[in-house]
């Protein structure tokens, strides 16, 4: 690998992981809004969610530093892919949130090497139980847009 | 750095600037799929990768093949393993394997003559399966659970040395496998 093949790898691990972190920034806030709304008993479920999913956070705050980023802020809000009046709106969120979160991860698997690529297939496997726990239903390739995995249909930024 | 407060919305009012107000950020960053993919940096040990490829494939087969079997010993789990077993052949072919991989196509055939004809009888005479399938019905989950975690774990490290999209695939593939434990398990 010549040395700008290196520094190419690398600034492809730090995009992947400033996105990987984007998105967890996104899934802490969004569980914040499925934490208001989801029915008492699976309240207990999305707390342990939203707090795996702040954990993760703060390792990839962690990581970025470590390859010398400065890591992405959260945004003071975001758009939700649809409204969520009540519990059974929530619990869809919930899908939705672990779904996205596989894709960024399944991208930073790919970008990453050694240790990190590891644990992004660790977050990647844990967001897809964590999906299925909450839709009930599998798909074949989470986080795989291309494969009509549940990534797909992401929804523009609004501004 | 510090992180502004965890937004947690509780309450009502909350909601209503969460819907209307939608600043900045997408909620996604899943789009990194840009230009530099078809790349897929580092592979440069296409046997390697092939051998893995191979492997992934392979286990997927006989996975379907396992699920086969369940299914013949077991044709009240026909209709809760069905969707299973679907993903698992397209895992299968997404390593390049074929669909019927499986070297059971008795077991399928069966299966699906059973599963449609007979009124379920509880349990399945010994004779309808092909490999050595536990008479519970949760036990043969649960047997079906174990290999499709043994080979999930198998995949995850395989994919440490795997080039990028293939790790990315098998990483994929893995997280799919250990949903699956937990609707055999769990669900």
């Amino acid at each position: 690998m010549t040395v700008s093949e290196a520094r190419e790898a690398k600034d492809r691990e730090l995009r992947a992981l400033q996105a990987a972190l984007a998105a967890e920034h996104a899934a802490v806030y969004g569980y914040g809004v499925v934490g208001g709304r989801i029915g008492k008993d699976r309240r207990p479920e999305a707390r342990t969610a939203y707090d795996a999913h702040r954990a993760r956070r703060d390792a990839l705050v962690r990581a970025v530093k470590d390859v010398g980023g400065e890591p992405v802020a959260a945004a003071a809000g975001y758009a939700l892919p649809f409204q969520v009046p009540d519990a059974a709106a929530a619990v869809r969120l919930a899908a939705e949130l672990e779904d996205r979160v596989a894709g960024v991860y399944g991208d930073l698997v790919r970008a990453g090497t050694g240790e990190r690529r590891r644990e992004a297939a660790d977050a990647m496997r844990e967001a897809a139980v964590r999906s299925v726990r909450w839709s009930s239903r599998s798909v074949a390739f989470p986080g795989l847009a291309e494969r009509g995995g549940p990534a797909s249909g992401s929804p523009a930024p609004t501004t | 750095m510090s992180f502004p407060p965890s937004p947690r919305a509780r309450s009502g009012p909350r909601r209503r600037s969460l819907l209307a107000a939608a600043p900045a950020a997408l909620l996604v960053a899943g789009c990194s799929a840009g230009p530099g993919d078809s790349g897929a940096g580092g592979g440069s040990r296409p046997s390697a990768a092939d051998r893995a490829r191979a492997r992934a494939a392979r286990d997927s087969g006989e996975l379907a093949a396992r699920y086969d079997a369940v299914v013949a010993a077991h044709p009240k789990l026909a209709e809760r393993l069905r969707p299973l077993r679907a993903e698992v052949v397209r895992h299968a072919e997404a390593f390049g394997g074929t669909a019927d991989s499986s070297p059971s196509p008795s077991a399928s055939a069966s299966a699906s003559a059973s599963a449609s004809g007979t009124p379920g009888s509880g349990k399945a005479g010994p004779s309808a399966s092909p490999a050595a399938v536990p008479a519970k019905p949760k036990d043969a989950l649960a047997e079906l659970a174990a290999a499709e975690r043994e080979i999930a774990d198998r995949r995850v490290k395989a994919l440490l040395d795997a080039p990028g999209e293939l790790a990315r695939l098998l990483a994929s593939v893995a997280a799919a496998g250990a949903a699956h434990v937990y609707l055999l398990t769990e669900a």
